[in-house]
């Protein structure tokens, strides 16, 4: 099980106020059109405790993502074509 | 069955209060609120119990006292499908907010209920999200109706009706601007209609709101507070942080008076309070809501948080709901006070059956938290001795507790002292240490004294704990009439203070003690204290493992294997973190006789050492050491170990050597080393009762033994003699055990016929030692009778003789299996346990006369 942290960003339908980003002390925001993206460094534990605070608030998750994702290093995983 | 998978604030619990509460309602409705992160499985179905049987005031100190130290899930799903047997009507079971439920035990289990639910059962779960319950099988079978988010969603005209409803009217395109901004969510649309009611200019409202981009909750939320009166606005925030409020706690978080006006208003106003009783008086605010009122609390006054979990300590202090307390303490960051109130109420909460709940309480202290906290070792020294049965832990604790509890200000020194006291007398009975218990239980002599009712109510909670301790250790060594004295004082003791889990206690130790009474007593009183605790909830706690073990101890003696191992294993299930040596090394001395009743010698001889390796955790030696001891060697021998049961005879001391239990087991090494003139002068003494035995089980096996020896020794005669004297002692009992052990078979069949009074017995005894179990007892025998098959009745005609199944067999020209399988068919249908009341039975019936012989 991968439990080293990596970055995700997390898109959230409209703008949140001070009161609930409160919610996420571990999340930077940022806007973005009519969203809010938080953005941030998070295990396992953490990150699914970040999506029951969206789902306890009734937030509407637009999507969510892996971000800069380690550079693969040449000995794991050759997916170079021979 | 009904699911309704909705995120927050679709409307999910409004619904289900709507249709709940609607008129003319043909059922009853049964509804269980999962509390919020709900890791107590106990605690959640103890809440399904309560709602099942309607316990009125459900509500926390109101809460019935089943919580229990010790939980066993099926054993309450179980419990929860024979209420829904008992109901007449239909039952609607209603279970909300359903995802706060983080037990997979708990889920799994629940998994169990909804597809074994009675045809006049219907459940509705409410759920955020889709819940890993196994429910394809319903899907399939088309038994399952699901309600999703989509089918929750106000319609356009819908939201015009709700608003209609508020007395708010909008323009048509305000309404389809609200509705497209709320996308028909209906916690949206309700704290809308609570800021337009009184709004100067509705339209203007829907306006900025769809212009603006704040999320919809947070936006409407953030406008319905600013529109409410400041008292409305501060009591909403500061009633957010305890899971539910009433008035007088309202006014205290808020220090002002007239909250409960409040309280009642909104519900009224339908803003997201809920109240949680008839009489309206406790509130809880809907999940989203009180989350968003939380945040905006932290975020508008952040000093205030730790002073408000501090008062709410306080109320729930003075109004003793310890649990309650000791939470808002702990969220409070006060863990001197919380490590104080949990110290001084572990015991009460233990004596209540609470263990559980002192369990997780415990273990929600900062880690390390022990060494900054002393008093949490009388706390530790709770869990270890009655969840863990870790005696050495426990007792390590309570040292380091005692030396607190002296240092303690007198205020609290007294409670400390007594649960001291009475943890160091359930450790002694947890030991099995007779003159500690006897010496530390002086002062019973003396009545009950004090100034208050707090003194008065702790002297009675520890003279009942005394009454219990005493009575169970007396019975451990066979000290009979003061034990049955002492459990049965404790139990009425136990029932006049209100605490029913001591009772059960006294109860289930008192079927243990009377085990050397008449089987049928014995018996009765197990079932009495399993009957109390089932009513409770206790069913399998290791509190009512004593009863459990002793009635399958007891079926064993009977050779009724297959009923013994039912209780068996609920005993089992009872004790499935209890490793305490008093209660383990009986149920190896009953697992070991079942697995010896049944021919399984190598693993009936590892319950038996097993058993013998947990004595030397005891202190002293109680009153079956022999027998276990005597066992063991006896079934080393009968499993060809004779070598390592030789040199176990010899490195016994001499008081244990001159029992009459090793003299049995000498007796069985003598016949097996073809010895058979020492293995009757083995016995000699315990047939002339100079050797001391625990029961006359010994004395029947020693007449067996003699038999053996005689027949062997070629004096038939003797033999019968022998034979028959067992007979006649085991007749009242019942007893079979003994005839199996021995391995009487072919001395019973040498018996000629017309010389034994015991020809019922006989034949059942045959019977088990051909290795069939007899069939359990408990039915109704005035029940109707199916008729019995021409084949049956051929073989029924047999089971007055003395005839094994073997001899049947051979005589009717068929296999033993055949027969086997007709007469557990004609057991079956004249509902009889074994030959002799199949016989009784037939008989009554009049199957057995001439003119039903064909």
């Amino acid at each position: 099980m991968d439990s080293a942290p990596a970055r995700y960003a997390i898109r959230i339908r409209g703008h949140l106020g001070e009161a609930v980003l409160s919610a996420f002390p571990a999340l930077v925001p940022q806007h973005l059109g009519a969203d809010t993206v938080l953005t941030g460094a998070l295990d396992r534990s953490a990150l699914y405790g970040v999506l029951a605070e969206v789902e306890a608030l009734g937030l509407e998750l637009v999507e969510m993502n892996q971000i800069n994702p380690q550079p693969e290093s040449p000995e794991s995983g050759d997916s170079r074509p021979r | 069955m009904t699911t309704i998978s909705a995120p927050a604030g679709s409307g999910k619990t409004s619904l289900l209060r709507a249709w709940a509460d609607r008129p003319g309602q043909p059922h009853r409705v049964a509804i269980v609120h999962v509390r919020r992160d709900e890791q107590d499985a106990q605690l959640f179905w103890l809440a399904v119990l309560g709602a099942v049987r309607q316990a009125p005031g459900t509500i926390g100190g109101a809460d019935p006292p089943t919580a229990t130290p010790e939980f066993n899930g099926p054993a309450m799903t179980d419990r929860v499908l024979s209420e829904f047997a008992d109901q007449p009507d239909r039952v609607i079971l209603v279970i909300d907010d359903l995802h706060e439920l983080n037990s997979p035990d708990a889920l799994a289990e629940l998994t169990r209920l909804l597809t074994n639910l009675p045809g006049n059962v219907h459940a509705v779960l409410a759920t955020r999200r889709d819940l890993p319950l196994r429910l394809q099988q319903l899907r399939l079978s088309g038994e399952l109706a699901e309600i999703r988010a989509a089918d929750l969603r106000f319609s356009e005209r819908e939201t015009r009706d709700l608003l209609e409803a508020s007395g708010i009217t909008l323009s048509p395109a305000a309404l389809a601007l609200l509705h497209r901004r709320t996308e028909g969510w209906a916690a949206g649309l309700r704290l809308a209609a609570i800021s337009l009611a009184h709004h100067p200019d509705p339209e203007r409202f829907v306006e900025e709101f769809s212009g603006s981009d704040r999320t919809v909750a947070e936006y409407l939320m953030a406008e319905m507070l600013e529109r409410q009166p400041e008292e409305v606005q501060q009591l909403l925030l500061r009633t957010s942080l305890p899971d539910r409020v009433n008035g007088e706690l309202a006014d205290l978080l808020t220090g002002r008076p007239g909250s409960e006006r409040i309280l009642l208003a909104l519900e009224d106003a339908n803003a997201f309070v809920i109240s949680l009783d008839p009489e309206r008086a406790w509130f809880r605010y809907h999940h989203l809501f009180a989350d968003l009122l939380r945040l905006e609390l932290r975020r508008a006054l952040p000093e205030e948080v730790p002073v408000l979990h501090r008062r709410a300590a306080e109320w729930f202090i003075q109004h003793d709901q310890v649990v309650d307390a000791i939470r808002h303490a702990q969220a409070a960051g006060d863990w001197p006070g919380a490590a104080r109130l949990l110290a001084d109420n572990s015991f009460s909460l233990t004596l209540d059956g609470q263990l559980q709940t002192v369990d997780a309480l415990l273990r929600a202290f900062p880690r390390g938290a022990g060494g900054d906290y002393p008093e949490l070792a009388l706390v530790h020294a709770v869990v270890d001795l009655f969840v863990r049965g870790r005696l050495d832990e426990a007792a390590a604790h309570l040292a380091v507790a005692a030396t607190c509890a002296e240092a303690a200000p007198p205020d609290r020194q007294r409670r400390l002292r007594v649960a001291v006291a009475s943890l160091k007398l359930s450790l002694a009975r947890r030991r099995g240490h007779f003159a500690g218990v006897a010496e530390q239980a002086k002062f019973l002599a003396s009545p009950v004294t004090g100034e208050s009712h707090e003194d008065i109510a702790l002297g009675s909670d520890l003279r009942a704990v005394a009454l219990l301790s005493l009575g169970t250790v007396e019975a451990w060594f066979l000290a009979l009439p003061g034990a049955e004295r002492h459990l049965r004082e404790g139990a009425v003791l136990a029932r006049e203070i209100g605490r029913p889990y001591l009772e059960v206690a006294c109860l289930a130790q008192l079927g243990f003690a009377s085990m050397a009474g008449p089987f049928a007593t014995t018996r009765r009183r197990c079932h009495e204290a399993i009957a109390l605790a089932d009513r409770y909830g206790w069913g399998t706690d290791p509190v009512v493992a004593p009863a459990l073990l002793t009635l399958a101890g007891n079926l064993v003696l009977t050779g009724e294997f297959d009923e013994a191992e039912r209780w068996l294993q609920r005993t089992e299930q009872a004790l499935q973190t209890d490793t305490g040596p008093d209660i383990r090394l009986p149920v190896h001395i009953v697992t070991g006789l079942l697995h010896a009743g049944r021919r399984r010698h190598r693993e009936a001889l590892e319950e038996f050492s097993a058993a013998e390796h947990l004595q030397s955790q005891l202190e002293g030696s109680h009153a079956l050491a022999s027998q276990v001891t005597g066992w063991m060697l006896a079934t080393q021998a009968r499993g060809g170990q004779l070598g390592e049961a030789r040199a176990s005879l010899v490195a016994l001391d001499d008081e244990r050597a001159s029992s009459g239990e090793i003299g049995v087991a000498r007796a069985v090494i003598c016949l097996a080393e073809g010895n058979p003139a020492t293995a009757l002068a083995a016995v000699q003494n315990v047939l002339d009762g100079t050797a001391p035995v625990v029961g006359y089980v010994t004395v029947v096996e020693a007449q067996l033994l003699a038999g053996l020896a005689h027949r062997e020794l070629g004096d038939q005669r003797a033999a019968n003699q022998a034979a028959e004297r067992a007979l006649g002692l085991a007749e009242s009992d019942h007893l079979i055990l003994p005839f199996v052990l021995t391995g009487s078979a072919e001395l019973l069949e040498a018996v000629p016929r017309h010389e034994t009074a015991h020809a019922a017995l006989l034949a059942d005894i045959l019977d088990v030692v051909h290795g069939s179990s007899l069939a359990a007892k408990d039915h109704a025998p005035s029940a109707p009778t199916e008729e019995l098959s021409p084949t049956e009745l051929r073989v029924l005609r047999y089971l007055p003789t003395n005839l094994s199944r073997v001899e049947i067999a051979r005589e009717l020209s068929v296999s033993v299996n055949t027969v086997n399988t007709h007469v557990r068919s004609i057991y079956a249908k004249l509902q009889a346990r074994d030959r002799s009341s199949a016989v009784q039975r037939a008989r009554e019936l009049r199957l057995l006369s001439a003119g039903r012989m064909r």
